[in-house]
């Protein structure tokens, strides 16, 4: 199997939450949604193939089993808003909204980790 | 955080992440909170929103998850049907009109007849509105 994320397949991509995986999931779907808009097939499928083994890598992760529902009809939606018909009506809007949430907060998290490490070594 | 004790009486329920070592207590609300209230529990999480899910039948809400489907399960749990359950989000620092986002991933149920992450039935919509300005106070 050849992984546009090798370094991250072979476990790296497990030692991040589930919401920083989300929010690097969502840079992925920006980049699609981008070169869809744009018409250039080859770097929009080249994105499509990143975010389904991320969203797949995501899925695979032991400590999210409990927690797929929500991961597994998103790649449910977006398979279907990028590849095919948009059964479910979703918009680009949305899903900027939606993934752009998990950066957010994704960023923060890493912030405030980082405050607290600071004021540990002060 | 004063004032936000009381509303989380009742049904907690903790996520504890290892790798980033921060746990987020969502919960079932109690009581009415205000939109301040509101505002200080998005400033701890996504910074302008605040992910809930509402039960249309029981009339109770779920707030403050990473996932509506965490909100989901915790409702389920408490003998909440799948079909009365509905995720949103709230904006407490914007207008009326778009204080209540309608957008969720555990909004798709086609076999109930919602074929869309928004909620597409206008009667159903109006009843989250009514419950969630009951339990969200200006």
């Amino acid at each position: 199997m050849r992984y546009h994320h090798p370094e991250l397949a072979v476990g790296r991509w497990q030692q991040l939450s589930l919401i920083t995986q989300l929010a690097n999931i969502g840079s992925e779907v920006e980049r699609a949604i981008k070169w869809k808009n744009a018409r250039n097939d080859e770097y929009f499928t080249l994105a499509f193939e990143r975010m389904l083994e991320l969203l797949d890598l995501t899925i695979a992760d032991p400590k999210n089993r409990k927690r797929l529902k929500e991961v597994v009809r998103a790649r449910e939606m977006l398979v279907d808003y990028l590849r095919y018909d948009n059964t479910y009506h979703s918009t680009d809007e949305q899903w900027r909204k939606y993934f752009n949430s998990f950066a957010v907060l994704s960023n923060k998290r890493k912030r405030e980790e980082r405050e607290k490490n600071k004021k540990r070594h002060e | 955080m004063r004032g936000l004790k009381q509303h989380r009486r009742g049904v907690i329920r903790f996520f504890h992440n290892p790798t980033v070592r921060i746990s987020l207590a969502m919960f079932i609300l109690q009581q009415p909170i205000s939109r301040d209230e509101l505002q200080q529990l998005a400033e701890k999480s996504y910074g302008n929103l605040v992910k809930a899910v509402v039960d249309v039948e029981k009339e109770i809400i779920v707030l403050d998850a990473e996932l509506h489907a965490d909100e989901e399960e915790l409702l389920l749990e408490n003998g909440s049907e799948q079909e009365d359950l509905w995720g949103i989000n709230l904006y407490p620092s914007v207008p009326d009109e778009d204080f209540i986002e309608f957008d969720s991933m555990i909004n798709l149920r086609p076999s109930f007849g919602n074929s869309s992450r928004g909620v597409d039935d206008p009667q159903i919509r109006e009843r989250i509105k009514q419950i969630v300005n009951r339990m969200v106070t200006k």
